[in-house]
């Protein structure tokens, strides 16, 4: 293999895989050094993607990109220990699909390939080179490699950054640790059960005793013959509460209604874990370029977790489609300098304009009342109202009964106004 | 592989699941020294692998089922995990990620 390309990228997950085909398409001469055996293998997430801006990226994107099922229903279910309050939201359009991030990858970084991109896995890097305080290349074992641009992309694990010095080691307060079993199931129970039309998916949201209260939620989504049931626990607060092994949390929550139901006769086909950026902005580095590199995706901290929703795939690889597009604009000169307008185009883009407007949820985040007292209390309050023998109660006695002793007024109605301000 | 899920699965059987090509090296390696001063030991409850385990108040590591997370690096409180990515696409593989 040549030793000097024009651009190296560490990583082919979306970002990574989605700078390289940008670039390749461009006329750069792009490696890409994947740790996997293929591209995806290593990977993992939740389950859904917004489409628009990989369809901005990738022509055809709809109709060759592994799409599992667009996701027509949304639910947010508020679990307590006698029960649960269900929000469902159905809709005849959709603007993100389920898809299996291994397969995406993989087709990302076939795309790459297709367009010129050289992919090697199975080759861990182990260090940035620095020469004369630039980046000059990558070091895999006894292997270096030299480029006039390297972009990192190794994920949220950021052994790379550390090493160089770019970041201090990753805290427990800026991830959270995402469980993930997939059992086949078959379209035709999948639809049936879930009440969804061909094609049609489900992202599935759940907060309260759904992680044995531990701040954080737990996920459902379709794909087309498989369903992904997950929970997401911040790491901080699930050292501090975690009462039993972290597996038994999923476990029970899977052997509850109605998931014991849903899951019924489906077969296990994988069982997963992966760490997520949590509260974006807390994980970005200072700075997203240097002299001779550029960091994207996961690596950079560029994920939003809004409660109801995340968003990590769309923003990884959008954050590597403008890497590339800052190193076309920089035109030869890799100085930290000329490659800092990739930091401009992306404070200009919708990824950090979402993770500014939303920084205030870090704040919900952290407030425990809302993974513990409020999901208790909204079916508190719907078995108050549902289940009567007599007499009815009027919304504001349930509401009074449900919430006595609870919380008080006052900081309900402050809690309120921070979810009101806050995602 | 079917598994009668009608009872709680062990980690072990849930990762089992997976396809897997196992390094013959551990890719992580835990000085235990340091384990005998940890009064938390946050790794045993965390990993959701479950490599981490106790007998009679020790710590017991075995890599074969991590699946390269990075929890129990970023938990201990005793900087006890060296932790590195397996060589070679080596570990676990991932079909529906």
């Amino acid at each position: 293999m040549k030793s000097r390309f024009d651009v190296i990228v560490v990583g082919a997950g979306p970002a990574g895989s989605t700078a390289a085909y940008t670039l390749a398409k461009k006329g750069f001469d792009v490696l890409v050094v994947e740790r996997g055996r293929s591209p995806g293998s290593k990977t993992l997430y939740g389950g859904r993607v917004y489409a628009k801006p990989l369809k901005e990226i990738y022509p055809e994107f709809e109709k060759k990109a592994p799409i599992e099922r667009w996701v027509k229903k949304e639910r947010m279910t508020f679990m307590a220990e006698g029960g649960s309050l269900t929000l469902e939201y159905s809709s005849k359009t959709s603007t993100s699909f389920t898809a299996y991030l291994s397969k995406l990858s993989e087709w990302m970084a076939s795309q790459a390939e297709e367009a010129g991109a050289v992919i090697v896995t199975d080759v861990r890097v182990d260090s940035f080179l620095k020469e004369d305080g630039r980046i000059t290349g990558v070091r895999a074992g006894q292997d270096e490699v030299r480029a006039g641009v390297v972009i990192d992309a190794e994920g949220v694990n950021r052994l790379l950054l550390e090493r160089l010095g770019w970041v201090p080691k990753l805290e427990k307060s800026q991830v959270a640790l995402g469980l993930k079993e997939t059992y086949r199931l078959g379209s035709e129970k999948i639809e049936e059960r879930l009440g969804l039309g061909k094609k049609e998916g489900m992202a599935w949201f759940m907060i309260g005793s759904a992680t044995g209260n531990i701040p954080g939620g737990a996920f459902l989504y379709t794909y087309q013959n498989t369903v992904a049931l997950g929970i997401v626990v911040f790491l901080h607060k699930a050292v501090e509460h975690a009462q039993q092994h972290i597996f038994e949390y999923l476990e029970e929550l899977r052997l509850s209604p109605p998931f014991s139901n849903l899951l019924k006769d489906g077969v296990l086909v994988e069982y997963g874990a992966h760490l997520t950026p949590e509260l974006g902005l807390k994980l970005k580095p200072p700075r997203l370029y240097g002299d001779g590199f550029l960091i994207v995706g996961d690596a950079a901290g560029l994920l939003l977790n809004l409660g109801y929703t995340v968003r990590g795939v769309d923003f990884a690889a959008y954050s590597g489609y403008l890497a590339a597009q800052a190193v076309e604009k920089a035109g030869g000169d890799y100085s930290a300098r000329s490659l800092s307008i990739y930091e401009d185009m992306l404070e200009e883009s919708f990824i950090m304009r979402e993770l500014r407007r939303h920084a205030r949820v870090s704040k919900l985040m952290e407030n425990e009342r809302f993974f513990t007292t409020y999901p208790e209390l909204a079916f508190a309050l719907a078995h108050r109202l549902f289940e009567f023998e007599e007499t009815s109660p009027t919304f504001l006695e349930a509401f009074r009964e449900t919430t006595k002793g609870r919380v008080s007024k006052l900081r309900l109605l402050l809690d309120m106004l921070e979810v009101a301000r806050g995602p | 592989m079917t598994i009668q899920q009608l009872k709680k699965l062990k980690v072990d059987e849930a990762l089992n699941a997976n396809v897997w090509d196992v390094d013959e090296e551990p890719h992580i390696k835990v000085d235990f020294s340091k384990c005998v001063e940890c009064d938390t030991k946050p790794c045993v409850r965390l990993c959701p692998a479950g490599c981490f385990t106790l007998l009679d108040k020790e710590v017991l590591f075995s890599y074969e089922g991590c699946v390269e997370c990075g929890t129990c690096r970023i938990v201990c409180p005793k900087d006890a995990v060296d932790w590195n990515y397996p060589l070679s696409g080596r570990g676990v593989q991932y079909r529906f990620g």
